[in-house]
C-alpha cells in the first residue's frame, strides 16, 4: 500500500511542476501561436512542423534528444552547469520534459483561437490609431482568451501525463523526480497494485476535470 | 484628394487614377468591381504595388517616393459593411476606442455628445454590442469612426447588410453626419438610390477600371443603364420640403425643389423639413390625354425631352418642371406614338413616392 502522505506528496509534486511548466511555456506559446496564425515568414511551415514534432514522435525519443541537449557533456548542458544549473535527474528535468511535450498542444490550441479572431477587427482598430501592442492586448488576446486558457489546461493535462521523456531526462527517483505517471509505473513493476490503483484514480479524476474544463471553454468560446 | 493605384486582383487589375474634391464622393459600381479593395488600399490595410494616395494634401502612400504610412497614422475612419464592432467591449468602449487619438484634432473639435445626439445612440452606451440591432450597430460603428477625428471617412456599403426598410431609416443619419461634421466621405455602394441620397460627386468603376466621374445627376442613371442593363434601376430622386400632412387621408403634401407639389404617403412633420423623395422610373405611367377617374394621387403634365432606347427598353425624360425619367417598353412607346416634344401626363401613385 501507499501512505496518504506519500500519495499527497506525489500528487502535489506532479501538479506543482506541471503548473510551473505550463506557466513557463505560456508566453512563448502565445507569441509563437500568434506568429503562426497572423504572420507570413520564411520557413514558417518548417517551424510549425518542428513545434509539432513532440506530439507525434515517441516521447522516449524526445527524451533522448533532451538528454543529449541538456546532458553535462553537451555544450548547452556544460554552459548551464558552469552557472550552477543542472537539468538532468532532478525536478528541473521533469519541468523541461513536461514543457517540451506539452508545448505543441498549447500552440495548436492557441493558434486556432487566434485564427478565429476576425482580422477585420484588428484592422479597424489600426485605423482607429491603435498600435500593434494595443491591438494585441486589447483586441486579439481578449477575444482569444478562452482558447488560450483551454490550450493551457490541455497542456497542463498533457504535462501531468508525461512519462517517456521524463524518465529519460529526470529518471524515476522517489521523492525527487517521481510524478504520478512514474510512480504508477514503479508500483506496477514492484507488484504494489493497490498503490498503483489509488494513483490511477487520481490521474483519471484530474485528467477528466481538466479536459472537461478545456472543452467547455472551447465550446462556449465558439458560441460567443 | 488624389487616388492613383494599381493592384493586381484575382480576376482583373484594379487601376484607378482620379482626383476629386467633394464633401461626399460615392464610389459606385457593381459588386466585385474592386470597391472594397480600393478602400482597403486607402486605409493602408492592403498592400499596393504601385500607386499614390493623397488626402487633404498629405501623402499617405507613394510607391515612387517610398512613402507608406501605417493604418494607425493615416487618419482614416473606416466603417465596413458588417460594422466590425469589437464584440467584447461595450458600446461606450467601442465608441471611445479611437477617441484619444489627437494627432489630427484641430480647432473644429468633435464632441462625443454631439455625435451621440446626431446618431441618436446616447441610450445604447452601456449595452454590450452583441445586443444591438443591425441598424444600431452601424450607427455605433459610424460614431466610433467619427470620434477618431479622421481626415476622411470611408464607408464601405454600410447599408448593404440591412433590409430595405432599415436602410431607409439609416440613410437620414448618414445625411445628418454629412451636414453636421466637416469630414469628407468616400462612400462605396452599388445602389443608385444611395448615391443620389448622399453623394455630391460620383466615381463609377467597373471591373477595377475607372469609367466616369461627375455630379450624380449629370452621369446617372442613363449611363449606368447602358453600363449594366441587367441589374439596372431607373430612379428619380428629388429634394423636397414638407408642407402639410393629413393623417386621416393618409397623405402628405411636399414641394419639390422645382416648385411643383406632389402627394406622398402620410408622414408626421419631420425634424428637418427638407427630405428626399424617390420615385422609381418603373412606377410612373404615361398618358397622352388627361386621365379622369383615376386613383393615383399625382397627375403631372409635361413634355417629352428625350427618348433613349437601350436593349428593348425606352428611357424617357419628361420635363414636368423637373425632369422625370420613366422606363417603358419600346412597344408602349410605339403604341402611344411617343416622340420628343410631345405633351404627356405623368401618373404617379402616392405609394410609389418613397421618402429616403
Amino acid at each position: 500500500m501507499i501512505s496518504f502522505l506519500e500519495t499527497w506528496h506525489i500528487t502535489l509534486f506532479s501538479l506543482a511542476v506541471g503548473l510551473a511548466s505550463t506557466l513557463a511555456i505560456l508566453p512563448f506559446g502565445i507569441v509563437l501561436a500568434w506568429l503562426f496564425a497572423r504572420k507570413e515568414w520564411p520557413l514558417k511551415s518548417v517551424a510549425e512542423t518542428i513545434v509539432l514534432l513532440p506530439l507525434v514522435m515517441p516521447p522516449v525519443s524526445t527524451g533522448l534528444i533532451l538528454l543529449k541537449i541538456f546532458g553535462r557533456r553537451s555544450p548547452i548542458g556544460q554552459w548551464l552547469y558552469d552557472r550552477g544549473i543542472e537539468i538532468v535527474f532532478n525536478w528541473k528535468g521533469v519541468l523541461v520534459a513536461m514543457a517540451v511535450m506539452s508545448f505543441p498542444l498549447l500552440v495548436r490550441s492557441v493558434r486556432t483561437s487566434f485564427a478565429d479572431v476576425n482580422p477585420r477587427l484588428e484592422q479597424i482598430a489600426a485605423t482607429l490609431g491603435a498600435s500593434g501592442w494595443r491591438i494585441f492586448f486589447v483586441i486579439t488576446i481578449p477575444l482569444a482568451y478562452k482558447g488560450i486558457i483551454a490550450g493551457a489546461l490541455l497542456a497542463f493535462s498533457r504535462a501531468l501525463g508525461e512519462f517517456g521523456a521524463t524518465i529519460l531526462l529526470a529518471g524515476n527517483i522517489p521523492g525527487q523526480t517521481q510524478t504520478l505517471s512514474l510512480a504508477i509505473f514503479n508500483f506496477v513493476q514492484t507488484g504494489n497494485d493497490p498503490a498503483a490503483y489509488r494513483l490511477l484514480a487520481i490521474t483519471v479524476l484530474l485528467a477528466f476535470t481538466f479536459v472537461w474544463c478545456s472543452e467547455w471553454l472551447l465550446r462556449s468560446g465558439k458560441k460567443s | 484628394m488624389l487616388l492613383r493605384c494599381r493592384v493586381p486582383l484575382a480576376n482583373f487589375e484594379l487601376d484607378i487614377d482620379v482626383t476629386f474634391d467633394a464633401r461626399v464622393t460615392s464610389i459606385f459600381g457593381p459588386s466585385g468591381s474592386g470597391k472594397t479593395t480600393l478602400l482597403d488600399a486607402i486605409a493602408g490595410l492592403r498592400h499596393i504595388p504601385v500607386g499614390e494616395i493623397e488626402v487633404n494634401g498629405r501623402t499617405l502612400f507613394s510607391s515612387a517616393r517610398g512613402i507608406n504610412r501605417p493604418p494607425r497614422d493615416r487618419g482614416i475612419g473606416y466603417v465596413s459593411q458588417e460594422g466590425a464592432l469589437f464584440p467584447h467591449l461595450s458600446v461606450r468602449k467601442n465608441i471611445l476606442f479611437g477617441a484619444n487619438r489627437d494627432t489630427y484634432r484641430k480647432s473644429k473639435d468633435i464632441s462625443m455628445n454631439h455625435v451621440l445626439d446626431v446618431l441618436e445612440i446616447g441610450n445604447l452606451l452601456d449595452r454590450p454590442v452583441t445586443k444591438l440591432s443591425g441598424g444600431e450597430a452601424q450607427r455605433v460603428a459610424l460614431a466610433r469612426a467619427i470620434l477618431s477625428h479622421p481626415q476622411l471617412l470611408l464607408l464601405d456599403e454600410p447599408l448593404a447588410a440591412l433590409d430595405v426598410s432599415l436602410k431607409e431609416r439609416i440613410l437620414p443619419y448618414l445625411r445628418r453626419v454629412r451636414g453636421e461634421f466637416a469630414i469628407p466621405m468616400l462612400y462605396v455602394t452599388h445602389d443608385v438610390s444611395e448615391v443620389f441620397a448622399l453623394a455630391d460627386w460620383v466615381i463609377m468603376i467597373r471591373a477595377g477600371k475607372f469609367i466616369e466621374q461627375g455630379a450624380p445627376r449629370a452621369i446617372l442613371p442613363s449611363h449606368w443603364l447602358t453600363a449594366d442593363p441587367e441589374q439596372s434601376q431607373v430612379e428619380n430622386i428629388f429634394d423636397a420640403v414638407w408642407i402639410e400632412a393629413d393623417p386621416n387621408a393618409g397623405r402628405t403634401r411636399v414641394r419639390l425643389e422645382c416648385g411643383r407639389e406632389i402627394v406622398i404617403p402620410y408622414m408626421a412633420r419631420p425634424k428637418e423639413s427638407s427630405l428626399q423623395v424617390r420615385i422609381r422610373g418603373d412606377d410612373i405611367l404615361l398618358a397622352t390625354h388627361p386621365p379622369a377617374g383615376i386613383s393615383a394621387g399625382n397627375v403631372l403634365d409635361g413634355v417629352i425631352r428625350d427618348i433613349e432606347i437601350v436593349e428593348g427598353q425606352a428611357i424617357i425624360k419628361v420635363d414636368a418642371t423637373d425632369i422625370f425619367t420613366v422606363r417603358l417598353t419600346v412597344g408602349a412607346v410605339q403604341a402611344l406614338g411617343l416622340a420628343e416634344g410631345r405633351s404627356v401626363y405623368l401618373i404617379i401613385k402616392t405609394r410609389s413616392c418613397v421618402v429616403l
